[in-house]
């Protein structure tokens, strides 16, 4: 393992020394596009960099540290606004008032990281679907609207999806349509707890820590509750989402929905 | 006539002396040596990080008890305008003659009335842009205090003397180079007539050291250095290489304990550099996540113990060793405690450094055990995974030690970690981790754990929501004071382990721990969390 480790490390400073000549032929770094974009080498190579430099706060994956407010660098550009000269500026300045620091990488390197961000970030649907997307938003209104919200319309219960055929692929969705439960994120865990007077109250955990626990209803009611006075505390594992499977939405059915998904982008 | 004037002039004179003299004794000329010596028996006052220089964080004060805890409420808050996101604030506040003098991050600092929480005066370093270790942490865990001196290290490794009366900076020196990594965080510990400081930036080309200077003058009196030179004891257990050994890490970063009978300081060592990658640095590499008993007045290494042999983990050893007297298997032993960031719990005999006991404290896989010869039974290198993550299984927060109980009582991590080493690139200025870690992020938590300082046994465990990094304290009333990563600040019966009190202060508190005196009749509790540094006590006063 160790071996393998060793040549890749040696791989990437042979590569960066392989950039350098390259780079040189641009007459500066310090623009908005990424000279190296497109290049897979830069992305290898920038991988190399990030393990080395930004993995102990944005972990090895790039999806981030929240004890240490370490964000998930593989949603850097799902930021409305957000561009390549951005993310090079905060890895060239550092963000004062935080434990991330400015890095005085030579500009190649700093691109190289930028493109390593690109490829590891969440990407959207892969081609064009070929579905009915009026159909899909029919049926978006039927069975999603109530917790989901799209173009500013419908429940909050579960993420808004107005801009989900970007960041997540087809069968990412599918997936979680087919079975919820089977990945639930951080912020939709699921919790079912018996309040004074017998009241049952079932959600998601927004917050929670030693003696309360800050609960959205699948009513979509913010309620925040002191443990000492719960009768019963039960962190679940099936999702509040409802499973839908064959009968209850078919593939046309969600080919169209995704394809509804796809249109508002 | 003339004679009458002159009399009145050196009656007037006399009264003039005497109101200054007068003025002089009640506004003090600050702490003395003697003053730390004397520790917690005036409890009007804190003077230096734990309180005395045992590190055992507990202070006889009894107005606040198991009982009446539950009436604690906040007296005031002081905002510090600055903040380190990502980290918390570090600092121990030292109280004197009813001012406190409190750092902060980004190396702020102020005197505050512990009365009002106003501040008196506001200190802020112009910090170089070209910042290195000392831009990723840039936090401060507090001041040292000698007479109307002040003493503060900087991230750009320098150690400042202050005016306490005004905040005025009267000498400063360099420590070492911040352009190659160092940086400075640790509260100074303040000997006869010394100040004695650490040094951080283990993770980048650096050499750690632990030096002591003369107060008055700014001059450096000793250094030791952690990583050992060619030829010296100690070097064997690196490679023969003088530029392995000129960048092997060790830093200082956490301050020590002081026994003023033996004239030892206890200090503790952080990693070595590369902290994952270990190919360029075979042997246990002294005196790397060890700790140290040095002679004060020399800076000689008397004896070391080393917790963590060649280090592939970041499991600095910079935590605060915890003096007491106690009974041990029939015989007095003045010993020497440590929870450590390998998972295990430590009592060394602090005379000669003899191993006495190591148990583990949490679910490490890392070790079986502590063999005989004080040597870990190494069960798991990292390659089958899940290991205590890089933060370790505690961290430098600190612990304290309740002596009726003969507990030691510390804020415990649970995590799961693999590591994967990488050859570094070795660049000054940049750091040098050498590999990544994959932390498994939805296993954590944290827990409060009593141990059997005599066992190492699980006496009692209060468990939170997520690892955490909360420091502890504990007062003879048999109350423990802890703060958690969710921003409790929260108070427990240290026999039982029950809470008995909590305050949600609104921001995780990270890196530091309660401080408790006597003001006006009042039994004070304070706590740093995010940017407020708030009291409690049981009334208004």
């Amino acid at each position: 393992m160790k071996d393998l480790i060793n040549t890749l490390g040696l791989c990437s400073r042979i590569l960066v020394l392989f950039f350098l000549p390259l780079v040189g032929f641009h007459s500066s770094f310090g623009q908005e596009l990424n000279p190296l974009e497109g290049d897979p080498r830069a992305a290898r190579v920038g991988g190399s960099i990030f393990r080395a430099q930004c993995a102990t706060c944005h972990g090895a994956d790039a999806m981030g540290i929240d004890s240490i407010d370490a964000p998930d660098l593989t949603q850097i550009f799902t930021r409305p606004g957000s561009s390549e000269q951005d993310v090079f500026q905060t890895i060239r300045e550092g963000i004062p008032g935080s434990i991330m620091p400015p890095h005085a990488f030579p500009e190649a390197e700093i691109w190289m990281l930028v493109s390593y961000l690109r490829s590891v970030g969440v990407s959207g649907f892969t081609g064009q679907i070929q579905g009915d997307p009026d159909r899909g938003m029919f049926l978006f209104s039927e069975n999603c609207e109530t917790c989901h919200r799209m173009n500013g319309q419908g429940g909050s219960l579960g993420p808004n999806l107005s801009m989900i055929a970007a960041v997540r692929s087809e069968d990412a969705i599918i997936n979680s349509i087919r079975d919820p439960s089977a990945i639930i994120g951080r912020q939709y865990k699921p919790v079912s707890v018996l309040a004074e007077g017998n009241v049952r109250f079932r959600g998601i955990i927004k917050s929670e820590d030693a003696f309360s626990i800050q609960v959205l209803g699948t009513n979509q009611v913010l309620r925040g509750f002191r443990k000492s006075t719960l009768q019963e505390l039960v962190y679940e594992d099936q999702s509040v989402m409802t499973t839908f499977n064959e009968s209850a939405l078919n593939g046309r059915d969600l080919t169209d929905i995704l394809s509804y998904l796809q249109s508002n982008l | 006539m003339m004679k009458q004037i002159k009399k009145r002039a050196t009656l007037l004179l006399s009264l003039f002396c005497f109101f200054s003299a007068n003025l002089s004794a009640q506004s003090g000329d600050g702490p003395t040596y003697e003053d730390i010596l004397d520790g917690f028996n005036d409890p009007s006052r804190w003077l230096t990080y734990s309180g005395d220089y045992s590190g055992r964080r507990h202070s006889p004060l009894t107005q606040i008890t198991p009982e009446n805890a539950d009436q604690l409420r906040s007296i005031w808050t002081f905002q510090s305008g600055t903040t380190t996101r990502g980290r918390g604030w570090e600092t121990t506040p030292l109280l004197d003659d009813g001012v406190l003098y409190v750092t902060g991050s980004n190396n702020y600092a102020w005197a505050i009335d512990a009365r009002t929480g106003r501040a008196f005066w506001e200190y802020r370093r112009n910090l170089p842009d070209d910042l290195t270790y000392g831009a990723s942490a840039p936090v401060n865990r507090g001041f040292g205090m000698l007479g109307n001196q002040l003493f503060m290290v900087t991230l750009d490794a320098h150690l400042l003397s202050f005016d306490r009366r005004t905040g005025e900076v009267l000498w400063e020196r360099e420590l070492a180079d911040y352009r190659v990594g160092y940086s400075a965080t640790a509260a100074p510990l303040i000997l006869d007539n010394k100040v004695i400081v650490g040094i951080s930036g283990g993770e980048y080309q650096t050499r750690g050291f632990i030096d002591a200077f003369d107060p008055v003058s700014g001059e450096r009196i000793w250094r030791f250095n952690t990583i050992p030179g060619p030829g010296e004891p100690g070097s064997e257990s690196w490679p023969n290489d003088p530029q392995v050994l000129a960048q092997g890490g060790g830093g200082t970063w956490m301050n020590g304990s002081f026994d003023p009978d033996l004239n030892l300081i206890y200090w503790g060592v952080g990693n070595p550099n590369p902290d994952y990658y270990d190919e360029t640095r075979p042997g246990d590499n002294l005196y790397t996540d060890s700790l140290v008993a040095l002679d004060a007045n020399t800076g000689e290494l008397r004896w070391h113990y080393q917790f963590t042999p060649h280090d592939v983990n970041d499991w600095d050893s910079n935590h605060m060793p915890v003096l007491a007297n106690i009974e041990w298997q029939g015989d007095q032993r003045r010993v020497v405690m440590v929870g450590n960031r390998n998972g295990f719990f430590y009592v060394l005999d602090r005379v000669t450094g003899e191993f006495l006991l190591g148990e583990p404290f949490t679910a490490t896989t890392w070790a079986r055990e502590i063999g005989e010869d004080g040597r870990p039974v190494v069960l798991n290198d990292g390659s089958l995974g899940c290991l205590p993550d890089p933060w370790g299984s505690t961290n430098f927060y600190p612990p304290t030690f309740v002596p009726g109980l003969d507990l030691f009582i510390l804020t415990a991590r649970e995590t799961c970690a693999t590591y994967v080493p990488e050859e570094p690139a070795n660049t000054p200025g940049q750091s040098n981790f050498g590999g990544t870690v994959f932390i498994d992020s939805e296993s954590g938590y944290g827990a409060l754990r009593a141990l059997d300082i005599h066992t190492g046994a699980l006496e009692w465990e209060f468990r939170y929501p997520s690892p955490t990094f909360g420091g502890v304290m504990s007062t003879a009333a048999g109350l423990v004071f802890a703060g958690d990563h969710e921003g409790n600040f929260m108070a427990f019966d240290a026999e039982s382990g029950e809470n008995v009190w909590h305050y949600q202060t609104g921001s995780r508190i990270w890196g530091a721990a309660a401080i408790t005196y006597m003001l006006d009749g009042l039994q004070y509790v304070m706590i740093p969390s995010g940017t407020t540094l708030t009291a409690f006590a049981l009334r208004s006063p």
